[in-house]
Order: C-alpha cells, then structure tokens, then sequence
C-alpha cells in the first residue's frame, strides 16, 4: 500500500509528445481513474509508472521511493492488461501462481493463495484449463486473478473491460468495484469509458493531448467541469454546447433568441452549457421558449428530445412517460442553477 | 466438373517435376542399392545382389561407421552451436532487443554466400602461410602461429563445424527474430511486472512460446547438417584421413570415386531414413494447425 506521485512525468518519442509534463498525486489506497479518448497518453502514463516505459523526463515515486531506475519486477505493482497478457501455454493455475513463483514464494503457500483468488473472481472450476479454452470474461477475470493474488503496493489496470461485450461489461464493472473496496490496494485504473470512471473512481483525472484537463471527484468533474473539453466529453448524452454571446446579463443565442440571465460581464463570443438533464420539458407555451421536436427517442428509462433551436439542434431529457411525436411543438425551460459558460477561444471555464 | 479438371492440370506441371528429379531418382537409387552397380563393369548395373550392399556397410566397412560418427558429432554439434548462437544474437537484434537497424543487414551476408565458397574462403584463412585468421591467431596466442590447423583431425573437424555455424547463423538468425515478433508483448511484459528476472522471463515466457519456432530451426537445420558435403569438400576433401569425411562425402567417394555406385545408392538410402522422420517432423511443425 503507497502513494504514487508523478513529477513532470513527459514522454517524448522524437518531436511527438506522448505525455506531457504530467504531476500527479495518488493518495494511498485511492482508486484514481484515467479516463481520456483513445491515444491521449493514458496508457504511456501508466506503462511508466509500471517501469515497462522510459520517462523521457519527470520522476515516478511509489511510497517514499523514486523508482525510475527501478525494473518493473522490483516496483511491486501488479497490473491488469487491456489484452490481458495470458501465459497461453500455462493452465489457469500456473497464470495465477505465477506472481507467486517469480518472486519465490514457498511452495505451501502457492496452493491456498491460488485457490482463494481464483474463488474471488469465481474461477475454481477452471484451474486446469489453457487461456484458449475460456472466454473472454472468464480471461479477464484470470487477469485479474493473477493481479490480486500478491498484495501490491499499486494496482494497475489498462481499459481491463473494453474486450468484454456490454451485457459483461456492467457485471464486471460491479464485481471490480466491489473488489476494489474490499482489497484497498492504490489503485490506478485507465479507460476511455466515461460511465466506467464515473462508477469506479474516488477520483478521475481526464486527459487530453497527453495533459491532464481536469482531476477530481467524479462529481466534480460531472458538475464542475473545468473546461470545454471537460463538460463536452463526461456524460451521456453529451453537455449542449450553444453558440452565442452575453449582452446586458443575457446570454443571447447566434441566432438572437435571449435565453437565460447570466450574472457576468458581456463578451462577444460565448458557449452556454446545459445537461440534458437539466433542461425542463413542458407543454408548449408554458417553458422559456417554444421548440419544434426535430427527433422524439424512447430509451425506456427515460426519453430525449432533440429539439432544434434556432439553428442548432440541442438535446432534452423528458419524463419516461412523456410521449411527443416529430414536429410537435414543446416548450423548454432551462435549470438556472445549472448553467455552464464557456470562452471560446481558450475553452476555459468562466464562472458566473 | 471442368474446374476440378482445370486444378489438377495446374499442379501436373509441379508433380512431374518433382517426380522426375526427385521420386524417380530414389526408386532409380532403390534398385542400384540392390545390384553390383560398378561402373567400370558393363551389365553389373542389372546384376541383382539382394541385400549384400547393405550388410557390407554394417558389417565389413569401418569406413561406413567412421563417417556415421563423423555425421553424427557434425551434426550435434552444429545443431547445436548454430541454434543458440542465432537464439542469442535473435534477442540481441529482435524489436525491443539491445542491439538493431544496419546490424541486421550486414547479418544476411554469410547467407548469400554458396557453401562451397565458404568451404573455399575459411581454407585460405587457415592456411598456415598467408591465412587471416591463421595471423589473427598467431598475434593473439603465440603458441598457435605454427599450427597448421587443416593437417590435424581435431582441429581440422573443428574448422568445418566453424565454417558451417558462420554460415548459417544468419538465416536462422532471421528466423528467430521473426519467431520473437510473433511472441505477444504483453505476455512478456506481463512476466515483467510480475517479478520475473530477465533470465525468467526468458525462460518461463519467452522460450515456451518460441517452441514451435525453434524445432522447426532445429529440424531444419538437422537436416542440411545431415546432408553436408560442399563445405567439406572445399575445405578438407574429408580429410586429413577420414577425420572430417560425413556421410555424404563417403557416399561421393565411393560413388564417383571408386565407381562402386551400387553400395553408395545402398548408403544414401541409408541416409534417406533418419531424413524421412526429420521431413516429417518438419511437415509437421510447419503445418501444424493454430
Ligand atoms: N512506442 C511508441 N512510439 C511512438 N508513439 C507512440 C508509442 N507508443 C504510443 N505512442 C503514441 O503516444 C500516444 C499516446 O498513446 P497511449 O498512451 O497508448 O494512448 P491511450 O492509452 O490514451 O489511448 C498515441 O498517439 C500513440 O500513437
Ligand atoms: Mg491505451
């Protein structure tokens, strides 16, 4: 159990900039999830932490130890890959043992430790089976079998449910969390899949370009985007981003409808966020302005409105009784206490 | 119908040529095994012996043992040295090895080169007068300038089994490093991180997966060392003596030799046997299914 602390962690390969001058604090037994789109440098930050990676520049600590000079055999990580890295020529046993094996763990011991992670992950009856013989649940479990079957001082996990499809995606999910409370261990988990750091984390930090935009609690960064990037890439369906301006306390749209009373100065170019969620579906007439339905959708739990606004389209979410056929007429109110104003030109926040 | 008739037209070209200059040579030697067959005396090419070429070999010729044992430690020992000297310089030059890039190229050169030529090459550079390494060795250790290194049987064994292992590291060099491609990353990275040493990860991860990869080096490999004649020929002619005469230079010696082409079919289809299992393990890990 440890803390990691990255440093101006960068990762260069010739002029191309994988990970960019990256600090970053995990506290002990943390779950800190990476979350980013796909090539944003998530893996690379972890592969050096891991060792299985050169910083170009930066330090990696684990505990009160700099480890950059470190192999990855002696950082005491344990580390789930996304392709789970499977012995395919040992049985399921051999790859949980394996851990166990390398680092001379006596012969008595290997047995029980085996048998009680293979149980966690509900593996028993597979023990003597090869990789190939399993599916690709029942593999990644073993992955996560061998990883929990020392107690590390990090867990490392690489997008370790993408390979599964949706249905056991959401199981694992579960059982991970699950795991991951009972375990304690520090754990540093990437994924590009929003509602997986969402429920995962004690806090997320999400990346872009191989820098860091935002780090907090998943409700922070939900509720309290830091910048444009931020609040257009956590949710589903994403934030509405509308174009426009503020003038006299009002954030007008480009196409000069006056929405909402904003409590900031007037500028030129503005971007207005709002959640689905907090756009308020109402009878015609009765809302801030009337909108035409430019496509009705049922998801069963709820249902969402895409609307056209002026020139563009946004996107509200109704009551799951709510039944509205394209082209009707609804009118929509916007939830004042949450309202996002973004600049433009440097996709910062602006606080209102 | 008319597509099933087209496809066998298509490979009747190959099945010809491989029965004319393969299948029907071995039956033709077949048939030789079991008659006088010498050249020198018309008709004995018909003149049927039943099995007495082969008892010869066994029983009445040392010559023939001789050049089985010579075969044999040839064999082991190139086998040997030329595997895990390519196993060693496949991980040096491997992607993610220590070494890379212009080296890899300058490693197919040996390979371009005909056995023969090697044979030719290595002779001049131990000939005792003006041979480079013969130089190389005398400035090196003192003792060894005056060692005229083909006229003695060990040393002169020695110096084939170099010529060949020089020759053929390269190809299966280039075979191990595409072996070591195909092995997942992961898996290796996977052993890293789980507490492996190097020499671990190597053994435990590394060289399992590599297996089918390296019989097929060895079997290979076992097969032309089997068959060695070029160099040998070059380089000592199987000499001095017998020391350095394989199997196939003793089937060529007698055969063209001695004009005794009966006995030496007799033993080169004794030599075909021990080729037949190699070829077919051979076939077997090329072929093998997943
Ligand atoms: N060995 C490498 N050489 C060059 N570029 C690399 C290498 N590994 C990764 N990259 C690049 O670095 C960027 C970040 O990669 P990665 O960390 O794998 O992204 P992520 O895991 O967030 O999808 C990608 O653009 C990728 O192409
Ligand atoms: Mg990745």
């Amino acid at each position: 159990m440890a803390e990691i602390k990255l440093n101006n962690l960068t990762k260069r390969w010739g002029e191309f900039v994988g990970v960019d001058s990256q600090s970053l604090h995990i506290k002990d037994r943390e779950f800190l999830v990476l979350l980013g789109p796909s090539g944003c440098g998530k893996t690379t930050t972890m592969r050096m932490i891991a060792g299985l990676e050169d910083p170009t520049e930066g330090e990696v600590w684990i505990g009160d130890r700099m480890v950059n000079d470190d192999l990855p055999k002696d950082r005491d990580v344990a580390m789930v890959f996304q392709n789970y890295g499977l012995y395919p020529h040992m049985t399921i046993f051999e790859n949980i043992a394996y851990p166990l094996r390398a680092r001379g763990v006596a012969k008595s011991e290997i047995n029980p430790r085996v048998e009680k992670a293979a149980e966690q992950v509900e593996l028993t009856q597979f023990l003597d089976r090869k990789p190939k013989a399993l599916s690709g649940g029942q593999r990644q479990r073993v992955a996560l079998a061998r990883a929990i079957v020392r107690t590390p001082k990090v867990f490392l996990m690489d997008e370790p449910l993408s390979n599964l499809d949706a249905k056991l995606r959401v199981t694992m999910r579960a059982e991970l969390k699950h795991l991951s409370r009972e375990l304690q261990v520090t754990t540093v988990y990437v994924t590009h899949d929003q509602i997986e750091a969402m429920t995962l984390a004690d806090r997320v930090a999400v990346m872009k370009h191989g820098v860091i935009q935002q780090l907090g609690t998943p409700d922070e960064i939900y509720n309290d985007p830091a910048n444009l990037f931020v609040a257009g890439f956590i949710g589903s369906p994403a934030m509405n981003l509308i174009n426009g301006s503020v003038e006299g306390g009002e954030f007008v749209t480009t196409g000069g409808t006056r929405l909402v009373k904003l409590n900031t100065a007037d500028r030129d170019k503005a971007i207005l966020g709002v959640r689905a969620d907090d756009m308020n579906v109402h009878g015609a007439g009765q809302g801030d302005i009337d909108v035409k339905i430019y496509a009705f959708e049922n998801t069963g739990e709820s249902t969402l409105l895409t609307v056209q606004w002026g020139r563009q389209r946004v996107i509200a979410r109704g009551d799951r009784h709510l039944r509205k056929e394209q082209d009707d007429v609804v009118g929509i109110s916007l939830d004042a206490d949450h309202l996002y104003l973004f600049d433009p030109e440097t996709e910062d926040r602006i606080r209102i | 119908m008319r597509d099933n008739t087209l496809k066998y037209l298509l490979v009747l070209p190959a099945v010809v040529v491989v029965f004319a200059t393969a299948i029907w040579p071995l039956i033709e030697a077949a048939r030789l095994s079991f008659t006088v067959g010498r050249l020198n005396r018309p008709g004995s090419l018909e003149q049927y012996l039943g099995w007495e070429n082969y008892t010869w070999a066994f029983l009445e010729e040392p010559a023939f043992w001789n050049s089985v044992w010579v075969t044999a430690v040839y064999t082991v020992l190139t086998v040997g040295l030329t595997t895990i000297l390519a196993l060693g310089l496949a991980l040096l030059l491997a992607p993610g090895g220590r070494l890379r890039s212009s080296a890899q190229t300058l490693l197919i050169l040996p390979f371009a080169m005909s056995p023969a030529l090697i044979g030719v090459s290595f002779r001049f550079m131990f000939n005792p007068e003006f041979g480079l390494f013969d130089a190389f060795f005398g400035v090196l250790i003192p003792p060894l300038a005056d060692v005229s290194w083909l006229a003695d049987p060990n040393l002169a064994f020695a110096v084939v089994v170099m010529a060949d292992v020089w020759g053929w590291i390269p190809f299966l060099t280039l075979v191990l490093i595409g072996g070591l491609a195909s092995v997942p990353r992961d898996t290796i990275e996977a052993a890293q991180v789980d507490g492996a040493s190097g020499w671990r990860v190597f053994r435990d991860v590394t060289l399992p997966q590599l297996g089918p990869v390296l019989a097929v080096v060895i079997i290979l490999k076992s097969i032309f060392s089997l068959k060695t004649f070029d160099q040998v020929f070059m380089l000592t002619n199987g000499g001095p003596g017998t020391a350095t005469q394989t199997l196939s230079h003793y089937i060529y010696f007698n055969g063209m030799k001695y004009g005794q082409i009966g006995y030496s079919a007799a033993v080169a289809w004794l030599m075909v046997i021990p080729m037949i299992f190699l070829t077919y393990a051979y076939a077997k890990f090329v072929f093998r299914k997943d």
